[in-house]
């Protein structure tokens, strides 16, 4: 049909994908093919082999991981567009999609277990998270509110799914009602945002006021002309406000606490880094993209809400001492690092801390976020807990005796979240500090001391709890066996925190 | 260059991270082997340190020295101001390694490891000329010193631990937000933030923020115990085992000395203006209001965890005086106190536990008469308190009476209530002796020497005080080994401290003489 259209109508030939634009997001194409592998396994393979499902989606993940770390027609060094504009790569791209693989690979390795000990389907579990993984990849790249839009909405309703997985637990269920019903709103907003965008730009006499670039262009030359209309600005302020919702920033954060604790935990895991992570690169995107040319407008509302997420989510995570609830609340204020940083690119554009600019810093706080979170996540799958959504700190006491890998495992997960060498955590929060200072934001350079310094108190707390000597009231703790897989990917998580950490500050 | 003690260098930092790496991957290791491969990480760097100082050359121009290529950028050096501090480090090091090893202790190797670490860290602070590497390992070491005390550590050590974690990471995170707007102000690259690069641009910097200083001075401050942020220092240091206590006041603590010398002092201007003066408060605070608490205090290891926060009070005032006058003898008595406090503070602590294994207590009122029964360990004791009184004879006298003799220039009320802490300190730490080794022993310490007698002190902690002791003797009859490599460092110092109270007058390296 294609061929034939392209032959009548020229718009057609414009549009039509050519082989280049399928090959650029080969990576993408390959983790959707994965979800669909592993449907088709659940379907064909007989109960013996179903163990095959998650190692092929994990085999596939790597494969797919070394591809894009590879040079291809699938990275880009310039930026470049793709499928008549509707994708764009210009993010330092094989870093973004490597903190979503890494996440989703990560998330599989916790799932299987945890899920088999509840009797949920694993199949269905890593076919949806693959989805949202591809579906995020996409979000990053896209150049157009179309294709925004379909893959936000893509991944949010995989996550609904994935948050409400444990049918039969109700915090589980509770959670995905909450999540949906959190979600649907800062889609609206998004939504409206997107069509108030739409409308005052293409009543503007924009052609395609959807389309990023075209959108960047009538803003500078609006802005020259001081010409913006209140609606653009109304619908600018939603848009980022929906893209702070899936970042989890003040004031967009409340749904996190009750989400994150009932959530299965290898999906609180996932949610606290792809989606984060979703949102923190489409808002680097949107504020060094389209709405660049009045950064000068944004920058004191990101540089605020930076201030505020990191204060709201530190002092938050004070107030409990259930440490998925903690966990939550101080992603919150990693969300405010992230923000800082943006703030950073915007008001000094093109900064850099240590020769890394806002982009790259942005994906390594990422990066080294996913490996905190994912360590201190699989000693809490590693307990043995009766509910999911309980995990006060007192759960781990003695955890240095019952089994000192999984304490060393907590005790660098929670180093490298809090910031402390030599994990890459403190190189992440380094490299931001360093990127404040360069543009001279000295109230955001201070709320972020701040916040690190109370973090201390809510992260050494649950460090305290597994490492302080019990006392002999305590002796029926039983050692914990911890299967050499586990074992292996503590290592490797640790070794990756050290020497990537130490690789970024000095390897180049 | 000559690479040869860069490579020492080198080995003496990476020698116990790598060892402690080892112990704790191999938590099943046999004893003997363990505890062999454990020695063998404490003892590389005690014969090293000492041995970069004795290889000291007096710099013409340039004052790094042994300056190695980098291990992934960090840069390992020395300075003239940080080879005594590394010496000193190594061989608080080894003391608190052979304390270490004669304790009985649950996952043995594990704890070997953790100490292992906080030394490798430690000796990192000294040994490296880039000031992210320099507040790297400062941080690196604050991990192993938090389990350290929560697993191993004594009575109270859990609200201590928390305490001494979030005063630890707060004044590290202002001294880090002083390093970082001084690197920038200073128009060096992060990449390339050695302390030479750093402190040659400050000198050209046309602005410097002026909150830099205070971050920096208050920042570290809090890491050396300066008051009012010191109240985190006497009960880590009483939780904590004794090694680590030893490594932590002995050794660790001085990077927030060295830090406020090396950055704030030379072009940061800590000492003028209204900053200078609350830092003098602060400084006599330390002296005086800390040593008064000391007087309070019934329980011996907490008179030697404050007494310790008292001693930084000689150093800082040492420190300010230099930056008021311009004149070098301050400073260097203060580099020479810090060096012979590390050494007299890790003895006392050492021998304080032999007390405490011993008498099974602390606490001054059930102690007393031991030195009949111990005699050795009585004369030990008494010879670190005298060292720690600052006794002739002994590194701290040089630099309590440098300290004292800088000050001649102040007002006369300055001086006497600075010279009044010499009464204090000598009132509580002879009253600890008095009530220690002296008097009738108490009941309870009779009854538990007639149901266990307990024998004098062992060789193996005879041989870690004689190291140490051994060592504050050697720098008090030969004060050379030790001014003879900061003696070029402080003075170049001294100038950049006038460069900045724009009052260029020439300074005279005056290290105190030679006896």
């Amino acid at each position: 049909m294609i061929p034939f259209l392209a032959d009548i109508d020229p718009v057609f030939k414009v549009l039509a994908p050519r082989p280049a634009d399928w090959l650029s997001i080969l990576p993408e194409i390959a983790v959707a093919g994965l979800s669909l592998l592993c449907l088709l396994q659940a379907m064909f393979l007989p109960k013996a082999l179903r163990f095959l499902i998650p190692n092929t989606a994990r085999i596939g993940l790597v494969l797919v991981a070394f591809m894009a770390l590879n040079d291809g027609p699938w990275t880009t060094v310039d930026e470049a567009t793709s499928f008549a504009g509707l994708l764009r790569q210009n993010l330092p791209i094989a870093g973004v999609r490597m903190v979503f693989l890494l996440s989703a690979l990560l998330t599989s390795f916790l799932a299987e277990r945890f899920l088999q000990e509840r009797d949920a389907a694993v199949a269905d579990y890593h076919h949806v998270l693959l989805v949202v993984t591809a579906a995020f990849m996409l979000l990053v790249q896209s150049n157009h509110f179309v294709t925004f839009f379909l893959a936000l909405e893509t991944g949010a309703v995989g996550l609904y799914v994935l948050v409400g997985y444990l049918r039969r637990s109700e915090a589980s269920l509770e959670a995905g009602v909450k999540y949906l019903v959190a979600g649907g709103l800062s889609s609206a907003l998004l939504l409206m945002g997107i069509v108030l965008v739409y409308g005052a730009l293409g009543s503007a006499g924009v052609a395609d006021s959807l389309n990023f670039t075209q959108i960047g262009k009538a803003l500078t030359a609006q802005s020259i002309a001081h010409t913006i209309s209140p609606l653009t600005l109304t619908g600018i302020a939603l848009i980022l406000g929906g893209v702070a919702f899936k970042l989890g920033a003040f004031p967009f954060h409340a749904w996190i606490p009750d989400v994150y604790q009932g959530a299965p935990t290898p999906t609180t895991a996932f949610l606290g880094t792809a989606s984060k992570a979703a949102g923190a690169f489409t808002l680097v995107l949107l504020a060094t993209g389209p709405f660049a040319p009045i950064a000068v407008k944004l920058a004191p509302l990101f540089a605020v809400g930076a201030v505020l997420t990191l204060l709201v989510g530190n002092l938050g995570a004070l107030a409990t001492t259930e440490v998925k609830r903690t966990l939550a609340l101080s992603g919150v204020s990693h969300a405010g690092f992230i923000l800082a940083a943006v703030t950073a690119a915007l008001v000094v554009p093109g900064a850099t801390g240590f020769d890394y600019n806002a982009e790259q810093i942005v994906v390594i706080y990422l990066l080294a976020y996913v490996i905190g979170t994912f360590l201190t996540a699989i000693t809490l799958v590693s307990l043995p807990a009766a509910e999911d959504h309980r995990r006060p700190q007192l759960a781990l006491r003695g955890l240095l005796r019952r089994s000192p890998i999984l304490a060393s495992a907590l005790g660098f997960g929670i180093s490298s979240l809090a910031g402390i060498p030599p994990s890459i955590g403190f190189v992440a929060k380094l490299l931001v500090l360093a990127l404040l200072v360069k543009a001279k934001l000295w109230w955001v350079l201070g709320a972020a001391l701040i916040g690190v310094a109370i973090s201390i108190h809510y992260y050494f707390s649950i460090l305290r709890e597994a490492v302080v000597r019990p006392t002999d009231a305590d002796e029926e703790l039983a050692p914990l066996d911890i299967p050499f897989g586990t074992r292996f990917l503590i290592g490797a998580l640790t070794a990756t925190s050290i020497i990537g950490g130490l690789f970024v500050l000095f390897g180049r | 260059m000559d690479t040869f003690p860069a490579t020492l260098l080198a080995i003496a930092i990476t020698a116990p991270i790598l060892v402690g790496l080892i112990l704790l991957a191999g938590r099943d290791l046999p004893r003997s082997f363990a505890s062999g491969f454990a020695f063998g990480g404490f003892a590389i760097p005690a014969v090293l340190g000492p041995w970069l100082l004795v290889l000291w050359s007096s710099p013409s121009s340039s004052a790094q020295q042994f300056q190695s290529e980098g291990f992934w950028g960090f840069g390992f050096a020395l300075n003239g101001l940080s080879a005594p501090l590394l010496a000193m480090t190594s061989l608080v090091g080894l003391a608190a390694g052979i304390k270490a090893l004669t304790q009985e202790v649950e996952s043995r190797n594990t704890y070997l490891g953790l100490i292992l670490f906080m030394l490798g860290g430690t000796l990192g602070v000294f040994g490296t000329n880039h000031l992210v590497g320099f507040y790297f390992f400062h941080e690196f070491a604050l991990i192993p010193t938090f389990i350290l005390t929560l697993f191993w550590g004594g009575e109270g050590r859990r609200p201590a631990a928390m305490q001494m974690a979030i005063y630890l990471t707060a004044g590290a995170m202002a001294s880090l937000a002083g390093i970082l707007i001084a690197v920038d102000a200073a128009g060096v690259e992060y990449g390339a933030a050695t302390f030479e690069n750093v402190i040659q641009g400050l000198q050209n910097a046309p602005h410097i923020p002026a909150a830099t200083g205070a971050l920096v001075l208050f920042g570290l401050g809090t890491l050396a115990s300066l008051f009012p942020f010191h109240s985190w220092a006497a009960p880590g240091y009483s939780a904590a085992p004794t090694p680590v206590s030893m490594l932590h006041a002995g050794a660790l603590k001085k990077f927030g000395l060295y830090g406020i010398i090396v950055l704030g002092l030379s072009s940061l201007d800590i000492t003028g203006g209204s900053l200078g003066t609350w830092f003098l408060w602060f400084a006599l605070a330390n002296v005086l209001l800390v040593g008064l608490i000391c007087l309070a205090q019934r329980d011996l290891k907490q008179l030697l965890s404050w007494s310790s926060v008292a001693h930084m009070g000689p150093i800082f005032l040492g420190i300010w005086v230099c930056g008021v006058s311009g004149k070098a003898d301050g400073l260097a008595a203060a580099i020479f106190l810090m060096v012979a406090h590390g050494l007299s503070c890790a003895a006392l602590f050492l021998l304080a536990n032999a007390v405490r294994a011993r008498a099974g207590t602390y606490r001054l009122d059930e102690l007393g008469g031991l030195a009949t029964r111990t005699p050795i360990l009585a004369a030990l004791f008494i010879a670190a308190t005298m060292a720690s009184i600052g006794l002739p004879g002994f590194g701290n006298f040089w630099g309590e009476v440098g300290v004292f003799l800088a000050l001649r220039a102040q007002p006369l009320w300055l001086q006497a209530l600075v010279a009044s802490t010499v009464v204090i300190s000598a009132v509580y730490a002879l009253r600890a002796v008095a009530s220690t080794f002296f008097g009738p022993a108490s009941e309870a310490l009779e009854k538990r020497f007639a149901s266990a007698p307990f024998g004098d002190l062992g060789w193996a902690e005879r041989f870690a005080t004689f190291v140490l002791l051994g060592a504050s003797m050697t720098i008090g009859f030969v004060p050379s080994l030790v001014t003879k490599s900061f003696s070029t460092e402080v003075s170049k110092t001294t100038t950049f401290s006038q460069h900045n109270a724009k009052a260029p007058v020439k300074a005279a390296p005056a290290p105190p003489a030679k006896r």
